[in-house]
């Protein structure tokens, strides 16, 4: 295996595992408040985190330009889907 | 596309192993966020009972999962790589890791069900769990299918007569699928508030 390309994965992995300890500290905080910061928030991390697996683990990035285009989509409909979920979800409730 | 082909197309753009795997992974990505946007707004109509059911799950067996299958899914990234420049040895040793990996998230799975269901949180409990169990039981099937998929993978592996670089991609594929849906999963049930 060549070194560059060792060196890309472990450092796409040591991302990703910072990334996920420190939605330890995100999932930590006040567990009965709702708090939009920290769903948006843990909503964006996991897809910024998929994105990464998508580009450097499962090589999307060497990928004709179409595949690209639908992963990216389906990671960006995936966050407005989610997103508008909690909020239209949470605006519903209070009304 | 072959190893030699992809050497002689230099580094031309290519599909990382079957196209009809990526279909299917596309496929199982719409149908899971149909899952996570139904689960959402349902947690959005009591939005306490979710709160409140939320708080019974061990976030540090979340993120352990969750590292557990990035080492399994960096280390299949690795077999990929491995293999591609011929190099079957250190290709298999991160595929049998690939597995040794995936096992430990098996073990712990069942072992946060165990306790889950020990202390009285069962499917039946309440709408949060019904949820929990049910996205994590399919991911768990998934689970088990990429076993079988490493195992084509490691055969391959194992035999030059057999060796093909586009299935090794495609059984990579789909692991890293169950990496991303994990993620995905996690970020949903544990952390969001």
């Amino acid at each position: 295996m060549s070194a560059a390309s060792d060196k890309r994965l472990i450092l796409a992995w040591l991302v990703l595992s910072a990334i996920t300890i420190s939605q330890l500290g995100l999932g930590s905080l006040d567990a009965l408040t709702p708090n939009a910061a920290i769903a948006s928030s843990a909503i964006v991390i996991a897809l910024v985190k998929v994105r990464i697996i998508f580009r450097e683990f499962m090589e999307i990035r060497h990928a004709p330009a179409l595949l690209c285009r639908l992963t990216d989509l389906w990671v960006v409909s995936t966050g407005v889907i989610l997103l508008g979920s909690y909020f239209l979800g949470m605006a519903l409730s209070k009304g | 596309m072959t190893t030699a082909a992809r050497d002689t197309a230099g580094r031309s753009r290519f599909v990382p192993g079957q196209p009809d795997m990526w279909a299917f992974v596309l496929f199982e990505s719409l149908v899971f966020t149909v899952y996570f946007t139904v689960y959402l707004v349902h947690r959005s109509q009591d939005l306490d009972l979710y709160r409140q059911s939320q708080t019974h799950l061990d976030l540090h067996i979340g993120v352990f999962n969750t590292l557990v299958l990035l080492v399994s899914s960096g280390s299949m990234a690795r077999c990929v790589q491995a293999a591609r420049e011929c190099a079957y040895r250190t290709a298999l040793t991160n595929a049998i890791w690939t597995l040794l990996f995936g096992f430990v998230f098996f073990v712990s799975k069942v072992f946060e069900w165990t306790t889950e269901i020990e202390r009285g949180f069962t499917f039946s409990t309440n709408e949060f769990f019904q949820f929990y169990y049910f996205l994590t039981a399919i991911h768990f099937l998934h689970l088990l299918i990429g076993f079988v998929v490493l195992a084509v993978g490691v055969r391959e592996l194992r035999s030059p007569a057999r060796r093909s670089q586009e299935t090794i991609e495609t059984c990579a594929t789909y692991w890293h699928t169950i990496d991303y849906l994990w993620v995905l999963i996690f970020a949903l049930l544990y952390v969001v508030r």
